[in-house]
């Protein structure tokens, strides 16, 4: 089609040239237009590519949508593990390790963007050590773990610390790498509306 | 008698496993770790086979047996085993029994009462030939739930007869474990003797630290059945169980009865509001705090006449738990533990005995393994007694005889429910191959 309009154009440049000839030119032909039919098709093409174009803006917006809605879902587990993620101690003591210490400050951020949302606080102990007394030392770490999160100046009242004692075991093993699981503090996120991201 | 307590020290020596001896021991400076037993006298007993009436011929040997083996288990007798023929029958020939070496001899007659049997038991004293006392006795039929803790209850007449002692046959343990299938533990009684094993909980979760009421009519315990550690009271004859109300914020643990029978004692740790407090269970009144603060004071346990009360605390540094003593209504604690400055230990689990001054506990100069310890509490941890030397042991606690102590241990051959006797050392276990939690010997069962 490109080409053929062209030609045309050539077609009128060399009637031009010839004109400064001395003869009179002869009178230019009648312009000669697209044919109906060729309108036709023009039409058509430009219909087809305007609902291409608005398919395509549709998919994109709707992949657009989808993308975000999975992101703030990943974003939303991310925040609930994060929550969620335990805290181990070392042997017979309830001090925050450092390791724990930046899992905490992660739950920090996201308590302080979400001030309706509370964590139950469960300590665990391993199986070494007497029985009552690993009662008293769950306490003890779930107490720990609750102390540092109120010192960022979070509810004392947001938390629930309770012991478990050496009873519910992570690994039901005997060994140096199970009893280190099983020092831990577990969380449990009460309620499930959807978290508000701290950035 | 130094002689005596010399040459126990040497045979126990020699009868300790070689891994033992040559384990090093664990010694705190400025404490004397008691290896000598008392040098008890233990006075030979016989039992002439008791005369049956027509038709109580198997009531006899069975009444008999469990007789028999209750002294046994008591450790205040050396059986004597083979009775001679010529002795079975009417009338006792002291000067044939002293010439057998029996300081003692028991004799008896059971007779069919309908469905029931009685007994008609005396204890001689072989020695000044004389009858040292008798006694009739109304027990139920074999058949019947209650006719074992009736015998029982026999056994320890004699005992008392012999010795002016309480005895402890009739008696139960409770004790957590898990069931069969379960992940979390139960409640469990067990007669002293290691029968008559029976579950007594269905909370599907943990269930832990049973304490007796003085009348032996009530258990209470910790349980995780409404989500976190509460205080539970069962009526042991109904199976009746009702939740105390939290008091508190935190966790109720270590419950123990007082002994008027109403008030009870208990942990509640919640960081620097822990400690622990008294309430009246009957009244459901009368919150007192006892002692406190963030030390984790737990496992409070009262002297025979409630004047005092012995708890574990932390106050002398974490993961160094020690026994203290303070006045029953609360005020100023002593440690009786063994401490020492540079090795202060660990040291938990008390249990105050029913007829002395005397508490029980388990714990370790190291840590790691555990052994059963006994002080009076007069001597402030200066001198303890140590009657385990193997493997590991917890969780003591006394028999209604002041006597016995049974306890959770450990030893090669895998886990069990022991029973030690303070006076002799003589070690049994009761239930061998099951892996307890905390026993509670209770007092002395006037009931089935």
């Amino acid at each position: 089609m490109t080409a053929h309009r062209l030609s045309v154009a050539a077609l009128v440049l060399v009637m031009t040239v010839a004109a400064c000839r001395p003869e009179p030119p002869p009178p230019p032909p009648a312009p000669t237009g697209p044919t109906e039919e060729e309108l036709a098709q023009m039409r058509a093409d430009s219909i087809a590519r305007a609902r291409a174009d608005s398919i395509a803006a549709a998919e994109a917006a709707a992949e657009r949508a989808r993308a975000e809605a999975e992101r703030l879902a990943a974003e939303q587990r991310a925040m609930r593990m994060t929550l969620e993620q335990m805290v181990n101690f070392d042997y017979d003591e309830s001090a925050i390790r450092p390791d724990a210490e930046s899992v905490l400050r992660e739950k920090v951020d996201i308590l302080r963007a979400n001030p309706s949302v509370s964590l139950a606080i469960e300590g665990h102990a391993d199986e070494r050590g007497s029985t009552e007394y690993n009662l008293a030392l769950g306490s003890r770490r779930a107490e720990s773990v609750r102390t540092f999160l109120t010192g960022f100046g979070l509810d004392e009242g947001r938390f629930a610390t309770s012991s478990r004692g050496e009873e519910e075991p992570l690994v039901a093993e005997s060994n140096e790498e199970a009893w280190a699981q099983n020092r831990r503090a577990q969380f449990t996120i009460s309620g499930d509306e959807d978290l508000v991201s701290p950035r | 008698m130094r002689h005596c307590g010399v040459s126990v020290v040497v045979l126990w020596a020699l009868l300790l496993p070689e891994g033992v001896a040559a384990q090093e021991r664990d010694s705190i400076p400025g404490v004397t770790l008691g290896l000598v037993y008392e040098t008890t006298y233990t006075p030979a007993l016989g039992i002439r086979p008791f005369t049956p009436s027509l038709g109580a011929d198997q009531a006899a040997a069975q009444v008999e047996a469990i007789i028999a083996r209750d002294l046994r288990y008591s450790d205040r007798f050396r059986m004597m085993d083979s009775i001679p023929e010529a002795l079975v029958g009417e009338g006792v020939d002291y000067s044939l029994w002293d010439r057998l070496g029996a300081v003692w001899l028991l004799t008896g007659r059971i007779e069919a009462a309908g469905e029931r049997f009685v007994l008609d038991l005396e204890v001689h004293d072989v020695v000044y030939g004389r009858m040292k006392d008798s006694g009739r006795f109304d027990l139920p039929n074999p058949r019947e739930e209650g006719f074992r803790m009736a015998v029982h209850r026999v056994s320890d007449s004699v005992v008392e007869w012999v010795f002016d002692e309480p005895g402890m046959a009739a008696s139960r343990i409770a004790f957590s474990m898990i069931p069969l299938g379960s992940a979390t533990k139960e409640m469990y009684l067990v007669d002293s003797d290691g029968e008559n094993l029976r579950r007594i909980t269905n909370h599907g979760a943990t269930v832990l630290s049973p304490t007796w009421s003085p009348d032996g009519s009530k258990l209470a315990f910790t349980s995780f059945k409404s989500g976190v550690a509460r205080t539970w009271i069962q009526e042991l004859e109904l199976r009746s169980e009702r939740m105390i109300e939290p008091l508190r914020t935190g966790d109720h643990i270590t419950p123990v009865f007082s002994p008027d029978g109403e008030t009870m004692s208990f942990a509640v740790t919640s960081g620097a509001r822990s400690g622990i407090f008294s309430y009246n269970i009957e009244r459901n009144c009368c919150l007192t705090h006892l002692s406190g603060g963030r030390w984790n004071d737990i496992s409070p346990t009262y002297s025979a006449d409630g004047d005092w009360l012995v708890f574990n605390s932390n106050r002398l540094g974490t993961a160094n738990p020690q026994i203290y003593m303070m006045p029953g209504r609360g005020g100023e604690a002593d440690v009786i533990s063994p401490y020492s400055f540079d090795r202060p230990g660990y040291f938990t689990a008390p249990d105050w005995s029913p007829t002395d001054a005397v508490v029980a506990f388990h714990g370790a100069i190291r840590r790691g393994t555990y052994h059963i310890l006994v002080a009076r509490v007069e001597e402030r941890g200066q001198r303890v007694r140590q009657l385990t030397w193997e493997g590991n042991n917890e969780d003591p606690s006394w028999a209604p005889d002041g006597r016995h102590l049974v306890f959770k241990g450990e030893r090669r051959w895998g886990k069990g429910l022991f029973v030690v006797d303070v006076a002799t050392g003589n070690t049994r276990v009761i239930l061998p191959g099951v892996d307890v939690t905390v026993p509670e010997w209770s007092p002395a069962l006037s009931g089935g």
